[in-house]
C-alpha cells in the first residue's frame, strides 16, 4: 500500500484508476435495469408532440424555502405547443393518484403510460381527468384532444 | 467511441434502430447509473432514475440539439431526475460546506456479492469509499464514470466552479486514502 515514492498527481490517478475497478466490480449497472433500458425504446414514436415539464412543485424555490405551504400534492405542468396539461400527484397506498386539467379546457382520451402498464381514461368537457392505481416510477399521459387533427400530446416522463 | 459516433448512434435510433439504442444503452448507462449512485438513491430509486432518463433520452431522440453530446444531456437529466427524488424524499441536497463531513457510520456500504471484490485492499477502498462525504462520493463517482463527463460538465452537474473541482479531487482522494489506510506512515484508518 507504499504510495508514498510517487509523485502525487501519479498516485491520485492510481488511485482513482483503482476505484474506478472497485466500483465496477462493486457496484454495477444490474442487469435488469439495463434490460429495462434498453426496453424504454419500445416507447419511442414518431408522429407525438412533446409537452415539457415546464413547472414542479418539487423543485419549487419558494415551496423549498417554505414561502409557500409545502403540504398540498405536488404539482407538475407540461407545456405543449397548444395545450399545457397539469396534474397534481398525491400518494396512494404504493402507487400514485393523479389529478389533471388540459389547458386550454378540452375533452380528451388521455393515455397514462406508467411501470404498471397503460390505464385509459378520459378528459371531461371541461378537460379535467382522475385517477388512481398508477404505479410509483416513470409516468407519462398521452392526450388525444377531441377533434384535434394533429398528432398525440406526450407529457415528458417523470417519475412520480 | 468518439462524440461523433455517439451522435451516429442517436440519430440511427431516431430512425428506429433497436441495435443503435442498445449501443446507446451499453455506453451510458453506466454513466447514468454512476449519477443515481453519486446521490446516494436506493438501488430502487435509481432504478427509476436510470429508467425515466433514458424514456426522457427515447421522447427526445429526434429532438436533441446536439446529438453529438448525448452524454452530457443523459447526465443532466439523471442528475435533475435525482434531485427530484431527494427533494421528494425530504433529504438536503449537499452543498460545498459539507465536503469533508465524515459520513455517519450508521450508512453502511451497501454489501458486496462474495468473490465481487479480490481481496483485502480493494474491501477497504469500497468501504472507504462508502465513508467519506456525500459531496466527495459525487465528484469521484463522475470522474472514475465511464466516459468520463469533461471538467466542464462536471462543473455543472456538481455546480461547482471549474477551477476548485481539481484541488476538490485532491482533497477527496486524501480523505479516501486515510480512510483506507494507503497512508504515506502509519496507515491508521480511523
Amino acid at each position: 500500500m507504499a504510495e508514498n515514492q510517487q509523485h502525487p498527481d501519479e498516485a491520485d490517478a492510481r488511485l482513482l484508476d483503482d476505484l474506478r475497478s472497485v466500483v465496477q466490480r462493486a457496484d454495477p449497472v444490474p442487469a435488469p435495469v439495463e434490460a429495462a433500458a434498453r426496453a424504454t425504446f419500445i416507447w419511442r414514436t414518431v408522429d407525438a408532440e412533446l409537452a415539457e415539464l415546464a413547472y414542479d412543485s418539487l423543485l419549487d424555490a419558494d415551496r423549498l424555502a417554505g414561502v409557500r405551504g409545502d403540504d398540498g400534492p405536488r404539482v407538475l405542468t407540461f407545456e405543449g405547443p397548444e395545450f399545457s396539461v397539469e396534474v397534481e400527484v398525491a400518494e396512494e397506498g404504493s402507487g400514485r393518484r393523479l389529478v389533471g386539467q388540459l389547458v386550454p379546457p378540452a375533452p380528451a382520451r388521455i393515455e397514462v403510460r406508467h411501470s404498471g402498464g397503460l390505464l385509459r381514461l378520459g378528459a371531461d368537457e371541461v378537460g379535467r381527468f382522475a385517477t388512481g392505481g398508477v404505479a410509483a416510477g416513470p409516468v407519462s399521459l398521452r392526450c388525444h384532444v377531441a377533434g384535434a387533427d394533429g398528432p398525440p400530446l406526450d407529457t415528458a416522463w417523470v417519475t412520480v | 467511441m468518439s462524440p461523433a459516433d455517439d451522435g451516429v448512434l442517436v440519430r440511427a435510433a431516431a430512425e428506429g434502430d433497436q441495435a443503435a439504442w442498445d449501443a446507446l444503452v451499453k455506453r451510458f448507462g453506466g454513466l447514468v447509473w454512476s449519477i443515481a449512485r453519486a446521490h446516494r438513491l436506493s438501488a430502487a430509486d435509481a432504478a427509476d432514475v436510470s429508467q425515466t432518463a433514458w424514456l426522457r433520452l427515447v421522447e427526445n431522440l429526434g429532438r436533441l440539439r446536439d446529438p453529438d453530446r448525448v452524454g452530457a444531456w443523459l447526465a443532466t437529466t439523471s442528475r435533475n431526475e435525482c434531485l427530484r427524488i431527494i427533494r421528494r424524499s425530504g433529504r438536503q441536497v449537499p452543498t460545498d460546506l459539507d465536503l469533508d463531513t465524515v459520513e455517519p457510520t450508521a450508512i453502511q456500504a451497501p454489501p458486496v456479492d462474495a468473490g465481487l471484490l479480490a481481496g483485502e485492499r480493494d474491501e477497504a477502498l469500497w468501504q472507504a469509499f462508502s465513508a467519506i462525504s456525500e459531496r466527495c462520493q459525487r465528484l469521484l463517482r463522475l470522474l472514475i464514470a465511464d466516459p468520463p463527463p469533461s471538467y466542464e460538465e462536471i462543473g455543472d452537474l456538481l455546480e461547482m466552479p471549474l477551477g476548485s473541482i481539481g484541488p476538490t479531487r485532491a482533497r477527496c482522494l486524501e480523505h479516501l486514502r486515510r480512510k483506507a489506510g494507503i497512508t504515506t506512515a502509519s496507515g491508521g484508518s480511523e
